[in-house]
């Protein structure tokens, strides 16, 4: 689905500036091209790219989708150690449980649902960002006795710089019409199944159960869904306009991280 | 000839076919499957009461963590985290002292009050033993029912209780104030009598006389104070640093009037708990007297004992609720700010240790941020050497000393910033004692 496009590697060949010609007198300094710059000797400049991808997403799942070519992969792996937030959007759908919490699943049990109100809804996810924020000042690893500790969790800026279980650091509401809902989540080290996993966990503290319907992903780090390409805009140009474009981005937020 | 079948049962059922199920067979059996109902519509949400902290004196309730059912077992000093404590009703007002807990319902049956732990000098009133049926427990396990001689018991409920170090105020709705426990210092607002024995006493007094029914009671340390529905503050009991706010150091027998800068005042809050009180008005000014060693006074005056309410002249806002601590005050603006002054871990860092005037904790630290920007503290309360937040989405905070454990965040250290607790429902209302605390709470669905 979302693996690499494959479009033609293009050949462009410059000319160098050629060494001076060893020699003695009469001889002009020429600028020849290097021939072993010359595309005959050569041959093609890409036979193959190196490609890599950012943080992965479920075969079920949708949306942003950041790789690197070429040096783009040691700056994929800077923006790893930064720890990121992502945001996903999560449909999901009341009145079923299934095995593996999505509804292509295979039904385990249903249940009624008419007894859920949006408040009911928003007092539950209050309580998951709530345990979650606890999670994310626990690990941070920072020793809570420090002056500096309390200053980064006035401002907001704990969060854990190393391996960690998966975190939500922002949970909302958008939709509710019963049965179906979407939540828009804002996490840290997820995977697609573990929002997949909330969604079914949701379920059962409303003493209901949920699916999920759908995830899509609408920010990665700094890439947003303005700067990612659809389907149709899978050509060199675009590509390169969007490496262009993003190029700023990227930067700032690696300094301020790191 | 025909030959003997084999019985069906041995025999492979035929009839369905082997393999996947298609999408339409899927869907049939989906549709054909039962619905299950947990909750249905009109469910209520339950009343659960949550304790933690200290639980050698028993004042967590919980006979377990103290004489443990199997002998194995080791008793638990320390419940670090909430801990569910099942009541007979719904628990309406609870309050912690200094080693022991009253719990209190309003209703109208015969037993309307519970108390459990220290009871050496009777302030859960009489525990009669089951052993020894002359004597009383000197420590009470669990909840137990504390009998008050009312004269319509069908009729009174109890609005608030209130504990201090050794005695504790009952407050119900038309028959005044009960108090029960230590008197050395008049506290209980009746007159002290030479070397009287509290422990094992069935004595309960009821105090009446006042300008106008009583709405809170409020214990400190050694002494007690009452308001009034017109807004005036009594007060009896110790009175060395000044906390009776009479004008004397002396000890107060008898529940009188309060004067001083408060006189005329509608206060609408008073509260204490060590030897420092806090009065709030209902034009959202602050008015202090008692100890101020800890520079709790010390932005109007350098004297370190202040015996007459003195107005706090604060530029923070309009005050909705303040709370006293033993070395440290927090106060609650309108706005929903949260600001601390006094002695002690404050709660803005390990370098903020003293201050005589108010400082703010940043909202962003009670979860406040742009993606929840509706959230604000609703209550603020004040142990001896913790604090804790209510916020209006039935979050708990604390912060201070974490003595034996009584701030229930699960770690033994002490908490310099605010920090939640985490509790399986939504918190309505939180009592905290010297080292423990008790919530009630309300459940999610």
């Amino acid at each position: 689905l979302n693996a690499a496009s494959g479009r033609a590697p293009r050949q462009h060949v410059r000319f160098l500036p050629a060494p001076g010609d060893s020699g003695d007198t009469g001889l002009v300094a020429v600028r020849v091209p290097v021939l072993a710059d010359h595309p005959l000797v050569r041959g093609p400049r890409f036979r193959r790219l190196k490609i890599g991808a950012g943080h992965r997403l479920d075969v079920k799942a949708s949306g942003v989708f950041v790789l690197g070519i070429g040096h783009g992969n040691k700056l994929l792996t800077d923006l790893y150690d930064c720890h990121l937030t992502r945001v996903y959007t999560v449909g999901g759908l009341f009145g079923k449980a299934t095995d593996d919490f999505s509804d292509t699943g295979k039904l385990v049990e249903k249940t009624t649902f008419d007894h859920i109100t949006r408040e009911k809804l928003e007092r539950i996810l209050a309580v998951i960002q709530g345990t979650n924020h606890k999670a994310l000042l626990m690990y941070s690893n920072i020793d809570m006795k420090t002056q500096e500790a309390y200053e980064l969790a006035v401002k907001g800026l704990i969060r854990p710089m190393g391996k960690s279980p998966p975190i939500i650091t922002g949970i909302r509401c958008l939709q509710f019409a019963p049965p179906e809902f979407q939540l828009e989540v804002h996490c840290l080290h997820e995977t697609q199944q573990y929002l997949r996993k909330i969604v079914h966990e949701i379920g059962l503290e409303l003493k209901s159960s949920a699916v999920c319907t759908q995830v899509r992903r609408t920010r990665d780090g700094v890439f947003t869904l303005d700067d990612a390409l659809l389907r149709t805009q899978w050509n060199l140009q675009s590509i390169q306009q969007a490496i262009w474009d993003c190029q700023l981005k990227v930067k700032t937020e690696l300094e301020k991280t790191l | 000839l025909t030959g003997t079948r084999p019985p069906p049962a041995l025999r492979r059922g035929l009839a369905k076919a082997a393999g996947p199920r298609s999408v339409r067979q899927l869907r049939e059996a989906e549709e054909a499957a039962p619905v299950f109902q947990y909750a249905g519509k009109a469910a209520k949400r339950k009343d659960r009461v949550f304790v933690w902290g200290f639980s050698y004196s028993g004042a967590l309730g919980v006979p377990s963590f103290v004489r443990p059912d199997a002998g194995w077992r080791r008793p638990r000093r320390i419940q670090p985290t909430p801990y569910r404590l099942e009541t007979a009703e719904k628990i309406s007002s609870a309050a912690c002292g200094y080693g022991f807990t009253l719990l209190s319902s309003s209703t109208t049956d015969i037993i309307k009050v519970w108390g459990m732990g220290l009871n050496k000098d009777s302030q859960l009133g009489f525990q009669r033993s089951r052993r020894d049926r002359t004597k009383g427990y000197e420590y009470v396990l669990e909840p137990s029912p504390i009998p008050l001689p009312l004269e319509k018991p069908q009729q009174t409920r109890v609005l608030q209780v209130s504990c201090g170090r050794a005695h504790s105020l009952i407050l119900t709705d038309s028959e005044g104030v009960f108090t029960m426990g230590n008197n050395s210092y008049g506290q209980c607002g009746r007159k002290v009598v030479e070397d009287e024995t509290y422990s094992e006493s069935h004595l309960i007094h009821q105090l009446k006389e006042f300008d106008s029914r009583v709405v809170q009671v409020v214990c400190g340390q050694d002494h007690s104070l009452f308001r009034t529905k017109k807004g005036a503050v009594y007060a009896c009991g110790w009175g060395a640093d000044g906390q009776t706010g009479l004008g004397h150091y002396n000890i107060t027998s008898v529940p009188t009037k309060l004067h001083g800068d408060i006189t005329g005042v509608n206060i609408i809050q008073v509260s204490s708990y060590g030897d420092c009180c806090l009065a709030v008005s209902d034009e959202g000014d602050v008015f202090g007297w008692g100890n101020s060693e800890y520079l709790q006074l010390a932005s109007v005056t350098e004297t370190t004992q202040v015996n007459v309410p003195r107005h706090l002249p604060f530029k923070i806002g309009k005050i909705k609720e303040a709370a006293c601590g033993g070395t440290g005050n927090v106060v609650l603006t309108e706005e929903g700010n949260v600001f601390v002054w006094g002695y002690g871990i404050l709660g803005k860092g390990p370098n903020l240790i003293e201050t005589a005037v108010p400082e703010m904790i940043p909202p962003s630290l009670f979860g406040w941020s742009d993606f929840n920007p509706d959230i604000r503290v609703a209550h603020v309360r004040c142990g001896l050497s913790h604090f804790a937040a209510l916020t209006n989405r039935g979050e708990l905070f604390v912060w201070g000393k974490n003595l034996r454990g009584c701030l229930g965040t699960g770690r033994m250290e002490d908490q310099y910033f605010p920090w939640r607790v985490t509790v399986p429902g939504e918190v309505v209302d939180v009592a905290c004692g010297v080292d423990h605390m008790v919530s009630m709470v309300k459940s999610f669905i």
